[in-house]
């Protein structure tokens, strides 16, 4: 719709109308020196030639030189630098551009002067002798530059309009494009039928959702008004089926830690469900603070109460990160908060919230009452009144003042993680019972599961019934004959010449039944599965459960050939690591104890340093010190004691759940179920433009 | 230049110096020769030269391929490794390359001005002219119409400028005038560079006095032999030749005298460099012509200048074995385009 100018469509690279206006203030420049009026005078009347052109900024001074020499002084020569550079047709590079102007009189010089300026590759334009001619070209050319200057005007505003109206729907039409092409991407997937007519494509779908797919194939031929309807068939298959987990925005989360580790295999057990508590809690027993964990709650809160806020959602890296655990910090968060209670512990400092059990005062009364000049005072639980009964949640407030603090907790803690630990591992066996029984494989049960059991109870189990039983049983006034555990736990291996005074009696008795029960699971460990396999291979028809392995015997080895050896080797080496595991795991739990003690120390150690020097100085100037000093505080507790240290805990937990829980039973072989959906298009726009 | 020079040579130059010798290592071999003989179309030279150091030289070429393209191409190259050692080198040894510069645009300034005379115009020529010997005021050389004029007005600011003390002269250019332009241009250019060269001293005057005493010889028997059956005189002929060579004076003066090829090979036979190159010269239509011969010694002379080091006569070794390089490609092309299989191995190995 646009007229376009005729002719030449892209005018020489320097506009005319400033070479002109340049000349032009040239001429003033010679008028209004008197010694040059008279001189152009003359010259005009010697019928004086005139050269105009432009010339790179580099060449000038060899041109002149060189017109100067050839010339021999016969022509005068004025430049003056373009205002703006300009591109070189040649190279296209941008550089700086002088005007020059050559007088000159003569044929002669005329040829020379000209052949100079072709070959410093000048651009020479006419020049007119009188003035008036040069008045016309200007005006001419000043009109035409105008006109191009209205066309250019008007295309750019036509093509504005034209792309602002592209603009409006270009992120519909993106998507639209993208849709369609992983549409084609499927359908390039499918096969041909044998008459070449129809596709035919063999998917998964999950059985719940047949229905829905055989409405939506019905929908889709009725809309598309097809002539053949799309129809749906299913294939009975020996494939393993690809797992599919459906989860909702809070299960996510957790369901990505375990994925993370391997994708559960076809129908086993999903320690993702269980994770949902265990990985929150495990988490606060390292990172036990009241305040903290109270902090990371609102965080999270935070997020999970603007989920749907669309900058959370396009949020990128580790906000992103932040986002998508909203649900797993909300919940370590809370169980922090819960932790925190049990230590008593609220930013490295207890609570008093029902009044300590311990009186001091008691202590005085009694006959026992320390000497004046001591430092220290003990509190003896066994004196009457000094101890009231136990503090109703948790540890109790008057322990933040003890000197022996940290003996007292980490005693508690240590036995605590061994306790958590254990009951967590032997979750984790059980669970296996769970899956060997949905894959039909009763023998495992007997043969793996319950030694494991065994192994593991007979000796970690005694050891927890040993903890608790000592906390149970001896008070403040036994405790001085309390036998220490770890001397009766390794007694029950070696045996002691010396006998120890035990816990209870008959204790030898029980420890050598454990014992006996334990050394009897590890044959049966290492051995049971693979003989039991051999057995049903050589002469299933000894005994009379030959009706059920047959079956076994089909599903579990198929076409493929028996190899004792082979399953020998595997089963002795799960073995090995079993009960080796056993041990180095449990020892593994420890590391509950040792990250809480660490955050702990780690948030007391802030708080001696900054809090308590700003609160020693006097009040007149304590306030403007608190002030810069609560603020690092709370900068450094946010970064060392939250992030940094929750991100340490976290990594633990994680490494809880993926090395010592989900190896008891999880194999995490299986693929992901992925399928289509226009949701897992990329909805930005900016990847595809960039 | 002081004693013992070779212990600060690579201060200034060893960089460079380490370059020509890497580049000189991606000299076609001579399995690369006998692969390229072999070639049956000018597409199959394209593919073997890709394999070697030339690379995807002539990727950006569009169809049909043909020998002066190949040539352009080259020279391009060639110019480009040039420009980056002239551009990076240091004093003396940038202008050394000055000089190496100046027997091109001789060449360049003469060929300008032949197509003048034949009322050529400007840019047709231009592209005839080797890049290493291009400057600005080359385009303007046209103008003058006698020597001191393209002195005065063109050559005064350029490197040529000195040597045109001799040959100042009111005549004409016409063809003739501008032939012993040329030469007389060539003359001073010679006995400059070999005068520097010798004032530099060193290893550089060691390996480049020689090279430049043969150049001199050979313009000598050159200019001899093409004289023969002009109206040039023997006087004039004699002040054609550059005297830094061997020859100087007596085998110049006997040169002088010479009358037919017979009697240049009886001067040459008093030297024992030149008695075996006439030797080896064919007679008739079966041998070597005399240009070959001494191609193969100057390649030969270009070799060795690598067994020194720390001189300056790498660098012109280099560009003129790389010009050889050039010169026998195009020969194989233009034998296998033309079909004209019979003369292909006459290519001037570079060993």
């Amino acid at each position: 719709d646009i007229p376009l100018p005729e002719g030449e469509t892209s005018p020489p690279a320097p506009p005319l109308k400033q070479v002109l206006e340049m000349q032009c203030s040239f001429l003033l420049l010679t008028q209004s020196d008197n010694s040059l009026l008279s001189i152009d005078y003359s010259l005009s009347l010697l019928s004086h030639r005139f050269v105009s052109g432009l010339i790179n900024q580099g060449k000038v001074e060899a041109f002149e030189k060189m017109l100067w020499r050839v010339c021999k002084g016969y022509t005068i020569v004025t430049y003056a630098e373009l205002d703006e550079p300009l591109e070189d047709p040649e190279t296209g590079e941008v550089i700086k551009w002088y005007v020059f102007l050559i007088s000159f009189w003569g044929e002669q010089i005329g040829h020379k002067v000209k052949k100079i300026c072709d070959c410093y590759h000048c651009h020479v334009y006419p020049y007119p002798n009188t003035a008036e001619e040069r008045k016309e070209i200007q005006e001419g050319l000043n009109t035409r530059i105008q006109d191009l200057y209205t066309v250019l005007h008007k295309t750019e505003d036509y093509l504005r309009q034209v792309l602002c109206k592209a603009a409006e729907s270009v992120y519909s039409h993106v998507i639209q494009v993208k849709k369609m092409k992983a549409i084609y991407h499927m359908l390039n997937m499918c096969s041909f039928d044998v008459t070449n007519k129809c596709l035919i494509a063999e998917v998964w779908c999950p059985e719940a959702d047949l229905h829905d797919l055989r409405r939506a194939l019905e929908q889709g031929s009725r809309e598309s008004g097809a002539t053949i309807p799309s129809f749906m068939n299913t294939i009975p298959t020996k494939e393993t089926p690809p797992t599919l987990i459906r989860t909702n925005k809070f299960t996510e989360g957790f369901q990505n830690i375990v994925d993370a580790y391997g994708v559960g295999s076809y129908r086993e057990v999903n320690p993702a469900l269980f994770t949902i508590i265990t990985f929150p809690f495990l988490f606060a027993v390292m990172f036990g603070d009241f305040g903290h964990g109270f902090v990371m709650f609102l965080f999270a809160l935070l997020l999970v109460l603007n989920e749907n806020h669309p900058r959370l959602n396009q949020s990128q890296e580790i906000m992103r990160m932040f986002f998508n655990g909203r649900y797993i910090l909300l919940l370590m968060g809370l169980f922090s908060v819960y932790t925190g209670l049990i230590y008593n512990d609220c930013f490295s400092k207890s609570v008093n919230l029902f009044g300590s059990g311990w009186n001091v005062s008691a202590m005085y009364s009694s006959s026992h009452a320390p000497a004046e000049h001591s430092r220290v005072l003990q509190l003896d639980p066994s004196v009457p009144g000094v101890f009231q009964g136990p503090y109703p949640l948790g540890i109790d407030p008057i322990w933040n003042l003890a000197t022996n603090r940290l003996t007292f907790l980490n005693s508690f803690k240590m036995k605590m993680s061994v306790i958590l630990g254990i009951i967590h591992m032997t979750f984790g066996v059980i669970l296996g019972i769970f899956n060997h029984l949905h894959f039909r494989k009763k023998f495992n049960i007997y043969l793996v599961s319950v030694p494991e059991l065994l192994f593991m109870l007979c000796i970690f189990g005694y050891l927890i019934f040993m903890i608790v039983y000592k906390w149970l049983v001896y008070s403040a006034e036994t405790s001085r004959v309390a036998p220490s555990i770890l001397i009766e736990f390794i007694n029950m291996f070696l045996f002691p010449a010396s006998e120890t005074n035990g816990l209870y009696s008959g204790q030898e008795h029980v420890q050598r039944l454990l014992l006996v029960v334990t050394a009897l699971s590890v044959p049966v460990l290492f051995l049971g599965k693979p003989l039991f396999l051999l057995w049903l291979h050589n002469g299933r028809s000894c005994f009379g459960v030959s009706r059920v392995s047959t079956s076994l015997h089909v599903c579990l080895w198929g076409a493929s050939g028996f190899n004792f050896g082979e399953i020998l080797m595997t089963q002795v080496i799960h073995s090995i690591e079993y009960c080796l595991g056993c041990i180095s795991n449990t020892a593994s739990y420890l590391r509950l104890w040792a990250l809480s003690l660490a955050h702990a120390q780690l948030s007391d150690v802030l708080w001696t340093m900054l809090v308590r020097v700003g609160l020693r100085v006097d009040t007149t100037y304590g306030v403007l010190l608190l002030l810069p000093v609560i603020a690092l505080f709370a900068v450094l507790t946010i970064f060392i004691l939250l992030i940094m240290e929750g991100l340490s805990a976290f990594l633990h937990a994680i490494r809880l759940h993926w090395v010592e829980f989900q190896n008891k039973f999880y194999v995490g072989a299986g693929t992901k179920f992925v399928p289509f959906s226009f949701r897992l298009l990329s909805s930005k726009f900016s990847d595809d433009v960039a | 230049m002081l004693e013992g020079a070779e212990f600060y040579f690579n201060v200034d130059h060893g960089y460079l110096e380490g370059l020509v010798r890497g580049c000189k290592a991606s000299l076609l071999t001579q399995q690369d020769y006998i692969n390229l003989v072999q070639c049956e179309t000018l597409e199959d030279v394209k593919i073997h030269l890709q394999t070697t150091d030339y690379g995807n030289f002539l990727a950006n070429q569009t169809n049909p391929l043909t020998v002066s393209k190949i040539d352009t191409e080259m020279r391009k190259k060639l110019c480009r490794e040039f420009e980056y050692f002239w551009n990076h080198s240091l004093e003396p040894l940038s202008t050394f390359f000055t000089y190496m510069t100046c027997s091109y645009m001789i060449d360049n300034v003469i060929l300008l001005m032949n197509g003048a005379l034949q009322k050529k115009s400007v840019k047709e020529i231009l592209v005839k002219c080797h890049p290493l010997g291009r400057f600005t005021e080359m385009e303007a050389v046209n103008i003058a119409e006698t020597p001191s004029d393209l002195f005065n007005a063109v050559l005064v600011e350029t490197p040529l400028a000195p040597f045109f003390q001799d040959c100042m002269s009111e005549n004409t250019l016409d063809e003739l005038n501008i032939e012993l332009l040329r030469n007389k241009l060539y003359k001073s250019y010679l006995e400059a560079f070999y005068k520097f060269c010798k004032n530099h001293g060193d290893v550089t005057a060691e390996i480049m006095c020689p090279i430049l005493e043969f150049e001199a010889d050979r313009r000598a028997f050159i200019i001899t032999l093409n004289s023969f059956g002009t109206e040039l005189s023997k006087d004039d002929r004699e002040t054609l030749y550059p005297t830094c060579g061997k020859l100087y004076p007596e085998g110049l003066r006997l040169l002088a005298q010479a009358e037919d090829f017979e009697q240049m090979r009886r001067v040459a036979d008093h030297y024992g460099v030149y008695k075996p190159l006439f030797e080896a010269v064919g007679d008739g239509s079966g041998g070597k012509t005399l240009e070959d011969v001494f191609y193969e010694r100057e390649v030969q002379m270009n070799v060795l200048a690598f067994n020194r080091q720390f001189h300056y006569g790498v660098f012109y070794a280099y560009t003129k074995l790389k010009e050889q390089e050039m010169r026998n490609i195009v020969w194989i092309a233009e034998c296998t385009s033309q079909r004209h299989r019979t003369k292909i191995n006459s290519y001037i190995p570079i060993v």
